[in-house]
């Protein structure tokens, strides 16, 4: 059974359809990637999850119950991490762990999460004396001080220094390691494709494609670019000649060499075969990243006149 | 159960770290009585313009008021303002605890706090000017309950309707400063002019100071008093939890 059954949600603000008819399921174990633009509606999905949002259409299941008639069940078993929500300044990091503890069933040992997210040595430091990387380690902590089967973190590494960034992927990876189903809202391809065992992108609150990060990438084609500056000089016709190479070019001293398939196999054989080498290599292939952009513009195109 | 209690724990702690809140909302009154005692000369004496009272007997009911006041329109809005802000409120909302715990242990504590503050300046001005502990102890403590439910309960209307920590504090002082002056704070009521004293009865911190000197001084308390304390709490109290935003 899955972990997030959601069938044709629809979210309304006004006039504006936030959420516009999405349906998608998050298996038990996984890491579920949200990622779209500011404002594509991946905040509302996930607190409509959560509980905290009334769907004006759809239905969501989350462990199996409805996330606003069976609340109180749901917040037993479900952490949160909730995007822009801060503490008070002066409470204290055990304050406010050994209160949130208080109030679940089956709660965790606060010390060992602390220790597990590197937060061991702040135990008695007040908020306000934390850094942005310990704030959101410890808004992990608050998530999952309950126990719960299943976190959702909306945008967690926002506003990170990227050393801090990697740490939390660490914290995040420990999570998924220790049996709870994550679900990840950001806008890092990075995090996502590093993360994620399965994403679902957005746009204009409809989905724009749910695959694997390998999967998404696939799909904006798998050409290949190999760049370098040969040691002798090389007839490009030798290299158009090869089977897998759809172009050619010359950038400076630089040659471009774009293809599918085994096209670096073949190349490399080639200045092999010939003698040359092939200086300051480099091979560049899409990243999720260009897949992103890739489908969130198809998706403007689409939708035509709300160009951001 | 065992959540609000943590809670109430928790939310003492924050308040007692919090000096400003400490000062004003728990010593000031007595400071401030003990201080125009000994200060303002013939401030124990009779005099004439009072009918032969005391100004500190007079001001000691109206100092009681203001420490109310200071908790429940100046300290108690910007909290809930800042909680919603902050969305410590929305967070508590995906727990199994229902944020209106954290509402009713911010009320535990600002009225702890009123309850020691208004003992200290009793007993202080008992101790340093001879005015007697309250004649009607009755009357007086529910005199005292009813102010305080519904000068709490308006902050936390304030509270349930700003959207910041800093609209808390100026729709809350906004309240407070009109509030003080028909409490009697510059012009005690028995010299207001009879109209202007009809008015401050009909304010609940006006009718509190009556309540409460009468009760101190061994008189029941006016019905119309106590009455309109009660609207006014049951009134605030209704709206605050029709309008209350946890976001």
């Amino acid at each position: 059974m899955p972990v997030i059954e959601v069938e044709g949600l629809v979210k309304a603000y006004g006039e504006t359809r936030a959420v516009d008819g999405v349906s998608f399921n998050v298996q038990e174990g996984e890491i579920y990637g949200i990622v779209g633009p500011n404002g594509a509606g991946k905040t509302t999905i996930v607190e409509s999850v959560e509980g905290l949002r009334n769907p004006d259409a759809g239905s969501i299941r989350v462990l199996g119950l409805d996330p606003i008639a069976d609340r109180y069940e749901i917040t037993e078993r479900l952490g949160v991490q909730l995007q822009e929500s801060r503490l008070q300044d002066k409470i204290r990091v055990n304050e406010v762990l050994d209160l949130y503890a208080s109030f679940y069933r089956n709660p965790a040992d606060w010390h060992d999460l602390l220790e597990r997210l590197g937060l061991g040595s702040k135990e008695h430091a007040r908020y306000a004396d934390l850094s942005g990387g310990q704030k959101q380690r410890l808004a992990v902590a608050l998530a999952l001080v309950g126990s719960p089967e299943l976190a959702i973190l909306d945008e967690l590494t926002t506003g990170l220094d990227p050393q801090a960034r990697r740490d939390t992927w660490e914290t995040i990876e420990e999570i998924k390691r220790s049996g709870v189903t994550v679900v990840l809202v950001t806008h890092f391809m990075e995090e996502a494709d590093r993360l994620c065992d399965r994403i679902m992108v957005v746009d204009h609150g409809r989905i724009a494609a749910i695959d694997t990060p390998d999967g998404l990438i696939r799909r904006i084609g798998s050409e290949q670019r190999m760049r370098f500056r040969p040691s002798e000089p090389l007839d490009d016709a030798l290299l158009t000649a090869l089977p897998d190479v759809t172009a050619v070019t010359h950038e400076g001293a630089q040659t471009v060499v774009t293809g599918t398939g085994n096209v670096v196999h073949s190349v490399t054989a080639l200045l092999a075969q010939r003698h040359v080498i092939a200086q300051d290599l480099r091979i560049e292939q899409a990243s999720l990243e260009d897949a992103y952009l890739a489908l969130t513009t198809d998706e403007l195109v689409e939708t035509g006149s709300e160009v951001r | 159960m065992a959540a609000t209690m943590k809670l109430t724990r928790t939310e003492t702690k924050l308040f007692a770290r919090d000096p400003i809140a400490l000062f004003f909302g728990l010593i000031f009154p007595v400071v401030l009585l003990v201080a125009l005692g000994f200060l303002f000369p013939g401030f124990d004496e009779p005099v004439a313009e009072l009918d032969g009272g005391r100004y500190i007997d007079t001001y000691s009911p109206i100092i009681l008021a203001l420490g109310i006041a200071t908790l429940g329109l100046v300290t108690l809005p910007p909290i809930l303002g800042a909680y919603r802000q902050f969305g410590i409120l929305r967070r508590l909302k995906t727990t199994p605890v229902h944020p209106g715990r954290l509402l009713t242990a911010q009320l535990v504590v600002h009225g702890s706090v009123a309850i020691v503050s208004a003992a200290l300046a009793i007993f202080g001005v008992a101790l340093f000017f001879d005015v007697p502990l309250p004649e009607s102890p009755v009357w007086f403590v529910v005199s005292f309950l009813l102010a305080a439910a519904s000068i709490f309960t308006i902050g936390l209307l304030v509270g349930a309707l700003v959207k910041t920590s800093v609209a808390g504090q100026a729709v809350g002082m906004a309240i407070y400063f009109p509030m003080l002056f028909f409490a009697g704070v510059w012009i005690p009521r028995t010299i207001m002019g009879e109209g202007l004293r009809l008015f401050s009865d009909l304010t609940p911190l006006g009718s509190a100071v009556q309540a409460l000197e009468d009760s101190w001084f061994g008189t029941t308390p006016n019905l119309l008093n106590l009455g309109v304390m009660a609207a006014y709490a049951v009134v605030a109290g209704v709206l605050a939890i029709r309008f209350f935003r946890w976001e």
